[in-house]
């Protein structure tokens, strides 16, 4: 049996990751992130890390709404605040371990899904994004006005760490942060995730097709929340102080920045971009005055060249799509590998087959 | 020859919406243009007034198909496929869109006014011209304050004619004006169509009323499915047994 | 107190009605969801402390002067850096969300994260029908009203102002008008910038300048806008007003939850959706779902 079993996870490991380039590369970069606490035990690397890999799930998660729902939001930090505060306040008061405190966050995130769902049942295209604002503002200015519970401007502090070392809190939010991503990323490929594509592109033909639209957007708000409030609960724990930035509105534009400089709407885009510049920005703090302004310099330039994104544009650069079956194949091959249909040798234009 | 389109073919991704579409227009002529929904009358109309190309460069949001077209287009002896929308109108070929579309906020008034743009402020040609349709279509005199969103099916393609005519048009192409209206309105709208074509304006009308357009029309293309499948004089077009079943019901 | 209701809120009312006109402007005729709309106004204000304060300009010429440089500067950063990606819904927020981070980031370079504040341009306070004002205030109120009312005469009796508003109602056909497009976008981003430039200029003498400023009115206004209705002018001007009202009723009725008076004008602004989705004098956009 056990023997069986290591060959079909060697074979499908051959067919499904090493078939592709890209999946490689994203392979070795987990491999890499395992492994690197065995050569470097630099604080303030570990730190960033671990930042950049809860930032990774909240900026997927955004992607899981705004890109594959189409429900471009700019209030998800509502999400992550809420979350933040939630796990803090019950840590904090009811003595509960993170264990706990987190699913919980994530929970009530989940509620506040629920809330900005209602606006979003109702409203449109940039009615619904610049509407969505007002949620995390009404947050905040509730948080300013019971200072006494929430700690006001200066936050909540003192919340229990994760794990008692550096490197055991590198390992939980990592390998969550892997988990989540994998979790969604599978969402967004299953047939759920098809018909959050085919809301995005068509909604009144979703709904002519016999499904009930609101029942599905409500629920892409609420696993979007459930995400974006796992990274939340994280965030408080690895922190152990959770201030009103968590729903400043810059908390909820950066996600955008990261998402679209990564690729829209693939879910492993937004991550690849947060381990690319949340990492960048921090290391930038080298030349402090000029930092935003190289940021700026790159992300701009970087849209102009890849207008579709980091992601998008490498895929097509070492992947190539099937004209018969649509299966993505490496740039190396001359025939598809599931259907043996001769590929295109040209340069690969066609970047409308996501996720597969 | 006034307007000359060769081998135009239109492509919204892999959905050909043209296929190699020929059609001319002669001086002092009325064209109708017919077909079944669906069978790119209108996108034929927005290739040629320059309305395709300005989807093509300024509608490409995120992910969309791409838009494609090829074939040539020519207005009086000149090229124009390679020109922007607002430069063919300079030329005095307009189109009068589909289902109306006046400027829902302003006034009738302010509609006719923003037809006026190209006059770059003449007072005594845009009087002039505001008089010829006021004479033509005395509703939107009587209208002239009234928001233009709150006006009746009619009026707003009255309205919207009226604005076209604002812009001098010496090729007028108006796209299905007749949608939407009751039967009583249709046949005053065509009789004023006329009325326009005789005051020496050459008219492309588009229309799936087959019945009314050929009455109308000294020339007709039938489109069908992104092809012309016949042409010829309203007599012609007649006898033909096959179109008598399909387009006119007889 | 009412009377101070009245003039804070018309005060505020207009320093948002200039801006989310702006913003309604350049979204109605060329799309373009301008984030960076406010870190103008944040900049105009700047601009006046750093030429009156470092520089020892006199006051109503680094009004003006800050007020051109703002314009300059918003002209041609839209010409290089939002026009050629302007199709681009996402690519334009990222561009013009960067922009207003450069921005603050210079600005702290410059100044630091000090609160800063500057003299008013006439000093003293008079009594007008029995209420106490500040010359300043009735200086700021008298810019708003004047200035509005410029606009309002341009967008409704000028030749451009018809194209800037036909272009907002229905692109395609103002194009089949004959109005050239991208030359009416870049006048129409001038006009916002200026706009957003006269009303950071204005109420600079009456805020406390910080980096950070420019958050709170952007949210603000896109509210403002959004309550209105999308590519309605009146819309925009009249949904500042509502939420500014909402916004100082609360702090002087209420001023221990003045908190919460970003949180109440979000709370209007919902309920009014919740109510009329496309706000208060939104249009349906035809050919373009």
């Amino acid at each position: 049996m056990f023997p069986y079993l290591i060959r079909k996870l060697f074979r499908d490991f051959q067919g499904e990751i090493l078939a592709l380039p890209t999946r490689t590369i994203v392979f070795l970069a987990c491999i890499g992130l395992l492994i690197l606490p065995l050569f470097t035990k630099n604080p303030y690397l570990l730190r960033v890390l671990t930042l950049t890999g809860i930032f990774a799930i909240y900026a997927a998660s955004w992607d899981l709404l705004a890109g594959i729902t189409g429900q471009v939001s700019f209030g998800h930090a509502l999400f992550f605040g809420v979350a933040a505060y939630t796990s803090a306040l019950l840590n904090l008061h009811l003595g509960l371990p993170p264990v706990l405190t987190i699913p919980l966050g994530a929970l009530a995130a989940v509620v506040a899904g629920l809330v900005l769902g209602l606006p979003g049942l109702r409203l449109k295209g940039p009615y619904f994004s610049l509407a969505s604002l007002a949620l995390p503002t009404i947050m905040m200015g509730l948080v300013f006005t019971f200072p006494q519970f929430t700690g006001g401007e200066l936050g909540i502090s003192g919340i229990t760490r994760l794990s008692t070392s550096r490197i055991g809190e590198y390992y939980i939010i990592l390998i969550m942060t892997m988990g989540l991503a994998l979790a969604m990323w599978k969402m967004a490929t299953s047939k759920t995730g098809l018909i959050f594509h085919a809301i995005r592109e068509d909604e009144i033909a979703v709904r002519a097709s016999g499904l009930n639209t609101s029942r599905y957007k409500m629920l892409a708000f609420c696993t979007s929340g459930l995400f974006a409030g796992l990274a939340g609960g994280l965030y408080a724990h690895f922190m152990r102080v959770v201030g009103p930035s968590t729903l400043e509105i810059v908390m909820s534009l950066q996600i955008v920045v990261w998402t679209i400089f990564g690729g829209i709407a693939t879910i492993y885009g937004p991550i690849i971009g947060v381990f690319i510049l949340f990492p960048m920005m921090e290391y930038l703090r080298v030349v402090a005055e000029l930092r935003m302004l190289i940021f700026a310099a790159i992300v701009v330039i970087t849209l102009r060249l890849m207008p579709e994104g980091l992601t998008t544009w490498v895929q097509d650069l070492l992947e190539r799509e099937c004209p018969r079956c649509k299966e993505r194949n490496a740039f190396t091959r001359a025939n598809c590998r599931v259907c043996g249909t001769g590929l295109d040798p040209g340069p690969n234009t066609n970047i409308w087959k996501r996720g597969a | 020859m006034l307007l000359e389109v060769q081998n135009l073919s239109v492509s919204y991704d892999t959905a050909t919406i043209l296929h190699d579409v020929n059609i001319k227009v002669d001086d002092m002529e009325l064209v109708g243009l017919v077909g079944p929904n669906g069978a790119g009358k209108t996108t034929l109309l927005r290739a040629i007034t320059g309305l395709v190309k300005w989807e093509r460069d300024h509608k490409r949001g995120l992910r969309q198909g791409k838009i494609r077209m090829e074939g040539t287009v020519h207005f009086m002896g000149e090229r124009i496929d390679h020109l922007p929308a607002h430069e063919i109108v300079q030329r005095g070929l307009v189109h009068c869109p589909e289902r109306r579309r006046p400027f829902m906020e302003m006034t009738v008034y302010e509609n006719l006014l923003a037809g006026a743009y190209l006059l770059n402020g003449k007072r005594s040609e845009f009087k002039e011209l505001l008089e010829g349709i006021y004479h033509l279509f005395p509703v939107l005199k009587v209208r002239a304050k009234q928001v233009s969103g709150t006006l009746s099916g009619g009026e707003q393609q009255m309205l919207a004619i009226g604005r076209a005519l604002m812009l001098r048009p010496k090729l007028l192409c108006i796209d299905e004006p007749s949608i939407g209206l009751a039967p009583i309105v249709k046949r005053d709208l065509f009789h004023r169509i006329g009325e326009i074509a005789r005051s020496g304006i050459t008219i492309l009308l588009v229309e799936q009323d087959v019945a009314m357009t050929f009455a109308m029309a000294s020339r007709n293309y039938i489109l069908s499915h992104g092809r012309l499948v016949s042409e010829g004089t309203s007599q012609q077009l007649m006898q033909d047994e096959g179109i008598r079943k399909s387009y006119l019901g007889l | 107190m009412w009377e101070q209701i009245l003039v804070n809120g018309l005060i505020s009312g207009g320093k948002y009605a200039l801006l989310a006109m702006g913003f309604a402007l350049i979204y109605g005729v060329a799309r373009i969801m301008n984030l960076s709309h406010t870190a103008y106004y944040m900049l105009a204000a700047y601009l006046i402390y750093y030429l009156n304060q470092s520089l020892a300009v006199p006051l109503p010429l680094a009004y003006l002067l800050a007020i051109l440089v703002v314009l300059v500067i918003g002209v041609t950063t839209y010409h290089y850096l939002v026009a050629p990606v302007r199709e681009q819904f996402t690519a334009v927020l990222i561009v013009t969300l960067v922009m207003a981070i450069v921005v603050q980031e210079i600005i702290f370079i410059f100044f630091g994260g000090h609160f800063r504040s500057l003299p008013p341009l006439i000093p003293g306070t008079t009594t007008l029908a029995g209420i106490k004002i500040t010359y300043q205030h009735l200086l700021t109120l008298a810019t708003v009203l004047v200035t509005l009312t410029g606009i309002w005469l341009l967008l409704f009796k000028t030749r451009l102002g018809i194209a800037i508003r036909a272009m907002a109602m229905d692109r395609e056909v103002a194009n089949l008008m004959g109005m050239p497009e991208s030359r009416i976008a870049l006048v129409t981003v001038a006009i916002s910038v200026g706009l957003a430039a006269i009303s950071g200029a204005m109420v600079a003498p009456l805020l406390i300048l910080d980096p950070l400023m420019w958050m709170h009115p952007l949210v603000v206004v896109m509210a403002a806008v959004i309550l209105g209705g999308l590519g309605s002018i009146k819309g925009s001007i009249l949904g500042a007003f509502i939420l500014a009202f909402a916004e100082i009723m609360l702090v002087f009725t209420l001023p221990k939850l003045a908190y919460l008076r970003g949180s109440v004008s979000m709370a209007v602004m919902l309920a009014v959706l919740l109510i009329r989705p496309e706000g208060l004098f939104g249009i349906f956009m035809e050919g373009e779902r």
